[in-house]
């Protein structure tokens, strides 16, 4: 499903560069659940961007189902990320003058074929975990844990092959975090859905197939 | 990209900054409201020239007499030391005969002193001297009684008009017809009323609120007392040119010391058309100038809009909007704010024009071309002035965007 190799990234500021990403290869699966582990600072929120296609790497070389990324047609970036990717951050990233159905919707806003998901469907996913009864609250009114819950929901909505979550429990307590973990292991059963997930707690680390961990740009066998 | 979601998130996000919203619609409605006027008030003059034309007709000269004996084109400057010198009304009465150019005339003399009746003041009222053409050269009806006649000379007799006949039944007359009105010393016994008039005109007095007695008793009535004014009617097949000529010849050769001004009809609309030219002039200025200012306040609006909504475009390009989705939703706010302030203009401009047209005693008509011009430009400043944020928020790199606070 991903597969990178050689992937660098770096940063001018003033004069001087500063390499992120010195070279990382990986090779995900369609199907796995995977975190990537590593000190903060190491570039694993680089990579994520790169690989969810909001920032594009300095060099090296990007395959999302076999298919070379090209940098070239930025209208065929944002549909891919619309069709293939679901994003959830560790800062949820709701947009707060909209409720939280409307917030489930939103990536629908940006689809031709918007007319095939009925509210229905959007209805379901907040159902699925577990915040139908706030369905239309602002997230001001939700606590962080359901607003990362709405946050999944909106993810999903577009059927993604792909989930990326960069921290998605590091604002939250234990337990919350663990519920939210037990979604991602769920969809990822019985959707067949790709996770990735960033993360600092080896508990979560844990819970996945497969851990890489990164250190200093690279990733450490 | 739905269009509806997308003007729905327009007006909950341009609500939710009211303030800003509502500073940046000043200049737009200033700027729209003048265009609106402007046009309107264009149109307004268009259609008067049009009635007044239909309603007098294109034949009638006005012949002035003026003070201190210059060429008739200087346009007569007043000065209080020039002599004076009176038209005789044997030589205004003579002007048909003597000149083929004109076919009839009507001279008047406007009296002065207070009219009243049964010892109450008639506030519009205002005595007018004239002889029995001028009913018909001023295209006047009556609708009650008769007009002044020619034979009415020794008779102090009047016809009033209709709003002096409505006051003086205020005033506890019951009809008009017999009762006697007084202006200044004299008394005179009502014979008939004017049919009413629509105001404005070409008329140089207000045929509502005048009191029409025979020029012989205006002229006895006061020792001031003058022709100020006749009405001529060019004859059928002669131009306003020759006959103007004509007239200027024969006053010119009647007397070296006075002099009279002749102005037709084509200029009065001309003149008309002046000031309606400053007008416009004016209001395409102002119309303009705040057009722009509107404009960069639509602009600096958005540009904050786009800047504190950074995160938000960063959250929408994650979730897959395009470029263009994200320029569209912002340039539908600029319009949208265009359009508030449009709207809002030309209830503006409308307002002004029944004003300006109320006080120049024009007729107001509403020219639905003066809307959709108002909603084309509000329109247009929208999107003109809206471009440019619009572009700026959808050239934001989604990463940069979504880092950004
Ligand atoms: N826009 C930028 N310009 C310059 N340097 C940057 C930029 N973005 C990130 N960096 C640098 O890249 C490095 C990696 O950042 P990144 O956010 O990927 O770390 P991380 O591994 O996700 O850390 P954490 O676990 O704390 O989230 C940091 O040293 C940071 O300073
Ligand atoms: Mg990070």
């Amino acid at each position: 499903m991903l597969r990178l190799s050689e992937i660098k990234k770096s940063y001018h500021i003033g004069p001087t560069e500063v390499d992120v990403l010195k070279g990382v290869s990986l090779n995900v699966d369609k199907g796995e659940l995977i975190s990537i582990m590593g000190p903060s600072g190491c570039g694993k929120s680089t990579l994520m961007n790169i690989i969810g296609l909001l920032d594009r790497p300095t060099s090296g070389s990007f395959e999302l189902n076999d298919a070379e990324v090209l940098y070239t047609n930025d209208d065929a970036l944002s549909d891919i990320r619309n069709r293939n990717i679901g994003f959830v951050f560790q800062q949820y990233f709701l947009l707060s003058k909209l409720s939280a159905l409307e917030n489930v919707e939103l990536p629908l806003m940006y689809r031709d074929d918007a007319a095939k998901f009925t509210r229905e469907h959007s209805m379901e996913l907040l159902r699925r975990v577990g915040m139908a009864d706030r369905a239309g609250h602002r997230p001001s009114e939700l606590s962080g844990g359901q607003q990362q819950r709405v946050a999944i929901a909106r993810a999903l909505v577009c059927n993604p092959a792909l989930i990326l979550a960069d921290e998605p429990t590091g604002a939250l307590d234990t337990n919350v975090g663990g519920e939210i973990m037990e979604l991602f292991k769920e969809l990822n059963a019985e959707e067949g859905i790709t996770v990735v997930i960033i993360t600092h707690d080896p508990g979560i680390a844990r819970q996945c197939q497969r851990v890489a961990v990164m250190r200093n740009g690279v990733i450490v066998p | 990209m739905i269009i509806g979601a997308n003007i729905k998130e327009a007006v909950r996000s341009l609500l939710s900054s009211k303030q800003r919203t509502v500073l940046a619609l000043i200049g737009i409605v200033i700027g729209i409201g003048s265009v609106i006027a402007m046009v309107s008030i264009g149109k307004i003059v268009q259609e008067e020239s049009l009635r007044q034309f239909k309603e007098m007709g294109t034949d009638v000269l006005t012949i002035e007499s003026q003070f201190g004996g210059g060429e008739p084109s200087t346009g007569g400057r007043i000065t209080r030391s020039a002599p004076k010198s009176k038209i005789k009304l044997a030589d205004v009465l003579a002007i048909p005969t003597e000149c083929p150019g004109i076919s009839a005339v009507a001279p008047s003399v406007r009296g002065n002193g207070e009219a009243s009746y049964g010892g109450k003041k008639l506030q519009n009222a205002g005595m007018i001297g004239v002889t029995e053409s001028f009913l018909g050269i001023n295209k006047l009806k009556i609708s009650q009684g008769r007009f002044i006649s020619d034979l009415d000379a020794h008779n102090q007799f009047c016809t009033i008009g209709s709003m002096v006949a409505t006051e003086m039944r205020t005033l506890g007359s019951g009809d008009v017809i017999g009762k006697k009105l007084r202006v200044g010393q004299s008394l005179y016994t009502v014979v008939g009323v004017t049919a009413e008039v629509l105001e404005g005109g070409m008329r140089r007095f207000q045929p509502n609120e005048t009191i029409y007695v025979h020029i012989t008793s205006a002229l006895r009535s006061s020792r001031e007392a003058e022709i100020s004014e006749i009405i001529a009617r060019v004859s059928t097949g002669v131009t306003n040119t020759v006959a103007r000529d004509q007239v200027l010849a024969y006053f010119k050769s009647k007397t070296k010391k006075s002099s009279v001004r002749v102005t037709s009809p084509e200029e009065i609309i001309a003149q008309m058309e002046k000031q309606m030219q400053m007008f416009t002039l004016l209001l395409g200025a102002i119309g303009s100038i705040s057009l722009i200012v509107g404009g960069v306040g639509v602009m600096n609006v958005m540009l904050v809009s786009v800047s504190e909504r950074r995160r938000e475009i960063g959250i929408r390009r994650a979730l897959g909007a395009k470029r263009g989705d994200i320029r569209g939703q912002f340039l539908i706010e600029s319009i949208i704010l265009s359009l508030i302030g449009g709207v809002l203009g030309i209830l503006f401009g409308v307002g002004a024009s029944v004003i300006i047209s109320h006080f120049a005693k024009w007729h107001f008509v509403l020219s639905s071309g003066a809307i959709l011009l108002g909603v084309g430009v509000s329109n247009a400043v929208g999107i003109f002035f809206g471009y440019y944020p619009a572009r700026q928020a959808s050239l934001l790199d989604p990463i940069v965007a979504l880092k950004s606070d």
